[in-house]
């Protein structure tokens, strides 16, 4: 194995909720290397999309460490964890999550003029025309159909060329066609530019599609996934 | 079954509580309340006027007299139709009091009263000794009792000596409370009171001398006071007195009260329209909330007008909770707020809880509630059950059916009609109502060009890489923009504070700046005939005087045109009341003949006038008209045989009214003079005229700009609190729009801090965002309260536009202000919340 791209050690998530703390998860530990595309499944409920926000510095480890090239997340606080995704990472969601006051070109371009991006908007045109939605971008998300936006956060997830690409069931609200269409592109993506991806997935297809799969249960990792490790 | 069925829906919504409603609430709550409390200080002025009537006149009936006493005959008749006659006196002097070689002189609006006085109410004096005890002063001097400004301008104390005229009185109390004033009007001098008796030696009544004599009659109860009008009338006919009652003890006062009530009562109807932006806004909001709500029941199979109704029983019911609290408000704050009206309107009032202003204040509550609620209700019509499988961002974006669209119309003209007849200030209504329209309508377009630029500079290549600017102008031109209501509930209250802004300052200037270049700096009255040449020898001789005009001044009351009576041909303002006339050889210096011609010189024929041009224009009065004027109650008829113009724009002489020398010269009559003079030469020809002809009363134009400037401030600051009612409720709405977009935002925020903004950028692209609509609604206000200043000044007041730009600036800066502060109140929960949980929570 390479050099690890993330490195968690022991990683806790609780959360409070109206029943008292709930814990979400129960001290992962796990090394992900450069490249690689990793499959996490499990139950819902299981802590699949917790550990990817982990990963993304979205949420904040309770306990533990969350190591992402080579820097402690959950030593840094909100603004550095912001800059360092936008270097770093892109996220792909299951809701699109989309700006809605924005076009699709606009979408595009943000991230990339967050990072000081001289020609955002071109690459995020070229973006989008890959995507095959050259078209659509002066098109708003709510005058897109729910590929097309999925589609359209793909291309912005990809246009900052991200070390990390991390993808939480980004064809749950698709149907068959359209999310093996999207998963083309996301492994497409993943080749072009050689990037790590962590996929969260129910679709055993998907995960079968990846370098190596992990199993959550109940917070933990599976005897499976242990095992792998 | 439909409206069962409605009910029964409606009921089970409103379980969830009024939570989204606060801003509904408070916009309509303050709207109606505004309302309400100015109804109900009206309403507590008219009845304390009423109760206090007879307090107030200083009698039950009064009879004025200009510039001559009763004669024994009408006295007679007087004493004999009342159980007691009061006669006092009251004119322009000035009181004098020596210091060293000099001396200190004030204007003063001397009355003489006789030991009747007052026959109502009472004189507050302090220290509190009676009246007739003040009078009596010391066994040297008689006594007088003096307001207090005076007493201060002066420097006086009690027991100190002061002259009027040529006689020295003694100070022997401050004048805190004069019973019957609220029923007079302007005054440039502060009050000094002595007895009617002790007038005489002041060499102040002469023939001629500009006075007013003033009985007050106590009357038998149940006097028939139409009837004593009627005699009065007969016994005093041509004698150009005045009648007053208690049917109408202070019609200026009543007046003033009425239409600053009115007048207010429209600034509140604009607070209202105001208000209904957040009222609209929230009903929206709510019905956007309950988008998926509509469409299920849609799916169960509720009909279009069960579900229409079911919304509006619920906008129904707390469209009367909103307005209960605002008549609860009004009806208290003139009760908590009574100490200040107090001291601000010096005015009896019967303070309580009246029925009648809160009615008013009701039904409008209610007809803007339903003018601004129907047509988002109306949309409830346009979401279809299909909504709930596809995004129903689109839903309800078009126009309302034409049944709701009529409902509308009609609402907005009952509305307006109600406000026209209620206020009973039809024509000023209409306007008003034409003008919030018309603001409407312009910051309708200006949100929308708003949206537009900013769409269009968002695309623009300069901002590219301007991440904050970019997403702000992106999200205030994109879908869901809050440029509508934010632009239009800021820009109406701003626009208003914008023209107050601009008119004041206008006003203030030509009479602060512009008029003292070309005005007098003395206005001269009670210069006798004997006096008049040495007057003007002293005031040429002066070095620093650079003219001084003088002109004969009688006071007249024009009493028939054409043998008509006079008030039945017009009620223009020269027709009400005594007007300064005069008389002269020759056309005023400067005075252009606009018609016909002037008399011929050492002309001894029968009476001809000559007439203002503008005013005769507007009474309607043409050459050959014949004119009756009543001068010390004999009336002289003369022809109207020219007109020409009278510029009384520079406080310099302006006669309405002249005749021919012949006509007048016999009557008894005193001159008035205008002296233009340095600066530094002011205090000297006080000190001379003043010294040489005690009975002179010199009034300083500079002062009188003064005094005309605090009350034009009193009245400005009055309007500046009217505008800023409306822009509070414009402010509660834009908290309102915040707190609707805070959602949003927070979902926003999270997007853009997953994409890698920090949140110094997202907070700077918030910022951005609110200071584009701020600025938008800020640039509105300065263009249409400039309009509004412009067109007040060039046709109101007649005088040239300037751009006042400080309060202009200040308009905007507030503007920004206001949006970024309503704005980043609600940027904390956006900025503060993790991205996962907002994101994942909307999974």
């Amino acid at each position: 194995m390479t050099a690890p791209v993330a490195t968690l050690s022991d990683a806790r998530l609780s959360l409070a909720g109206n029943a008292g703390r709930v814990d979400i998860l129960k001290g992962i530990s796990l090394k992900i290397a450069r490249g690689e595309t990793l499959g996490l499944v499990g139950p819902s409920g299981s802590g699949k999309s917790s550990l990817l926000m982990l990963l993304g510095g979205l949420e904040r480890a309770t306990g533990g460490t969350v190591e992402v090239l080579g820097r402690d997340l959950t030593a840094m606080g909100e603004d550095a964890l912001a800059r360092f995704r936008r270097n770093h990472m892109g996220v792909v969601f299951q809701s699109f999550h989309l700006i809605p006051t924005m076009t699709a070109l606009e979408n595009v371009a943000t991230p990339l003029e967050l990072a000081g991006v001289a020609d955002a908007f071109d690459r995020a045109a070229a973006e989008l025309d890959a995507m095959g939605l050259g078209p659509r971008s002066g098109h708003y998300p709510s005058q897109l159909s729910g590929g097309e936006q999925q589609r359209v956060a793909l291309a912005r997830a990809a246009a900052p060329r991200p070390d990390i690409l991390l993808a939480d069931e980004p064809t749950g609200n698709l149907d068959g066609t359209t999310g093996a269409a999207i998963m083309d592109l996301l492994f497409g993506l993943r080749d072009r530019h050689g990037a790590t991806l962590v996929l969260v997935t129910h679709a055993p297809d998907l995960a079968a599609r990846c370098d190596r799969v992990i199993e959550l249960v109940d917070g933990t990792l599976a005897p499976r996934a242990k095992a792998a490790e | 079954m439909s409206v069962r069925n409605a009910a029964r829906i409606a009921r089970r919504e409103l379980r969830g509580g009024l939570s989204g409603f606060r801003v509904f609430l408070a916009c309509l709550a303050l709207g109606v309340a505004a309302i309400a409390a100015v109804g109900s200080v009206r309403e507590s002025l008219d009845q304390g006027l009423a109760r206090d009537a007879a307090v107030i006149l200083g009698g039950d009936a009064e009879i004025e007299l200009t510039y001559r006493f009763a004669s024994d005959a009408e006295r007679a008749w007087m004493e004999e139709i009342s159980d007691a006659v009061s006669e006092t006196v009251d004119f322009r002097s000035m009181a004098v009091v020596p210091r060293g070689d000099g001396a200190e002189r004030g204007l003063t609006q001397l009355r003489g009263v006789d030991g009747a006085y007052p026959l109502y109410g009472a004189v507050g004096l302090e220290p509190a000794i009676p009246l007739a005890e003040a009078f009596d002063g010391t066994p040297e001097h008689p006594g007088a009792v003096m307001d207090p400004v005076l007493i201060a301008r002066l420097g006086l104390e009690t027991g100190d000596t002061f002259r009027l005229g040529e006689k020295t009185f003694v100070l022997t109390a401050a004048l805190t409370r004069e019973p019957d004033t609220s029923a007079g009007g302007f005054t440039l001098g502060p009050r000094t009171l002595v007895r009617l008796a002790d007038l005489d030696g002041t060499g102040l009544i002469q023939p001629g001398t500009l006075y007013e004599s003033e009985y007050r009659l106590a009357l038998p109860p149940g006097a028939d006071l139409a009837a004593l009008e009627r005699q009065a009338n007969a016994a005093l006919e041509g004698a150009g007195h005045r009648w007053s009652d208690t049917r109408n003890a202070a019609p200026g006062t009543s007046e003033f009260i009425d239409r600053l009530a009115s007048f207010l009562v429209l600034v509140g109807l604009a607070g209202l329209a105001v208000g209904g932006v957040g009222v609209s806004a929230a009903v929206r909001a709510y019905l956007e909330r309950k988008t998926g709500v509509i469409a299920t029941l849609k799916t169960l199979g509720a009909e279009t007008r069960t579900i229409f109704l079911a919304y509006a029983f619920q906008i129904a019911a707390l469209t009367a909770v909103g307005i209960v609290l605002g008549l609860a408000l009004g009806a208290a704050l003139p009760l908590a707020f009574r100490p200040l009206i107090e001291a601000q309107l010096p005015i009896p009032a019967v303070y309580g809880v009246h029925p009648g202003p809160l009615l008013e204040a009701a039904l409008y509550g209610l007809l803007a509630a339903a003018l601004f609620t129907l047509w988002p209700l109306a949309r409830t019509e346009q979401v279809r059950a299909a909504t709930l499988y596809r995004d129903g961002a689109q839903a309800g974006a078009g126009w309302p059916r034409w049944p709701h669209v009529a409902a509308t119309l009609a609402i907005l003209v009952g509305l307006v009609a109600s406000a026209a007849v209620l206020s009973g200030l039809a024509r000023l209504t209409l306007w008003s109502a034409a003008g919030i329209l018309a603001a409407f309508l312009s910051l309708l377009a200006v949100a929308w060009a708003t949206r537009r630029i900013a769409r269009r500079l968002a695309r623009a290549r300069v901002v590219r890489g301007r991440s904050s600017l970019r997403m702000a102008l992106g999200s205030a031109g994109g879908p869901g923009s809050e440029a509508g209501s934010v632009v239009l509930s800021l820009g109406l209250g701003l626009t208003v504070l914008a023209a107050v802004g601009q008119i004041d300052s206008n006003l203030r200037g030509a009479i602060t700046r512009d008029l003292p270049e070309v005005a007098p700096s003395y206005f001269v009255v009670d210069i006798q005939t004997d006096q008049l040449q040495g007057f003007r020898d002293t005031a040429t001789g002066d070095p620093g005087v650079t003219r001084v005009e003088t002109a004969p001044m009688l006071r007249g009351v024009i009493t028939r045109i054409n043998g008509r009576p006079a008030s039945e041909v017009s009620d223009h303002w020269t027709l009400r009341g005594d007007r300064g006339i005069t008389y002269s050889a020759d056309p005023p210096t400067g005075a252009e003949v606009t018609a016909g011609a002037w008399w011929p010189e050492g002309y001894t024929g029968p009476p001809q006038i000559s007439f203002a041009a503008e005013e005769a224009a507007e009474i309607g009065l043409s050459l050959g008209d014949e004119l009756t004027v009543n001068v010390l109650g004999r009336d002289i008829t003369g022809e109207i045989t020219s007109f020409r113009n009278v510029d009384f724009s520079n406080a310099g002489m302006g006669f309405i009214l002249s005749m021919n020398p012949a006509a007048l010269r016999g009557a008894p009559h005193s001159h008035i003079a205008t002296i233009y003079a340095d600066r530094a030469a002011e205090a000297r020809l006080l000190r001379e005229i003043g010294g040489a002809w005690p009975n002179i009363t010199m009034i300083s134009v500079r002062s009188a700009i003064d005094r005309v400037s605090e009350i034009l401030a009193g009245i400005a600051a009055a309007t500046t609190y009217g505008a800023l009612a409306t822009l509070f409720t414009g402010f509660i709405v834009l908290i309102g729009a915040a707190a609707a977009g805070e959602r949003a935002r927070t979902y926003e925020a999270a997007i853009l801090k997953t994409l890698g903004a920090t949140r110094g950028a997202v907070l700077a692209n918030f910022a951005l965002r609110s200071a584009i609509f701020g600025l938008a609604a800020g640039l509105v206000a300065i263009v249409a309260g400039g309009l509004a200043g412009w067109a007040v000044t060039t046709f109101v007041m007649e005088t040239e536009f300037y751009f006042e730009p400080v309060s202009a600036i200040a308009i905007v800066a507030g503007g920004v202000g206001v949006t970024l502060l309503a704005g980043l109140a609600f940027a904390w929960r956006p900025l503060a919340t993790r991205p996962a949980r907002v994101l994942r929570a909307r999974e």
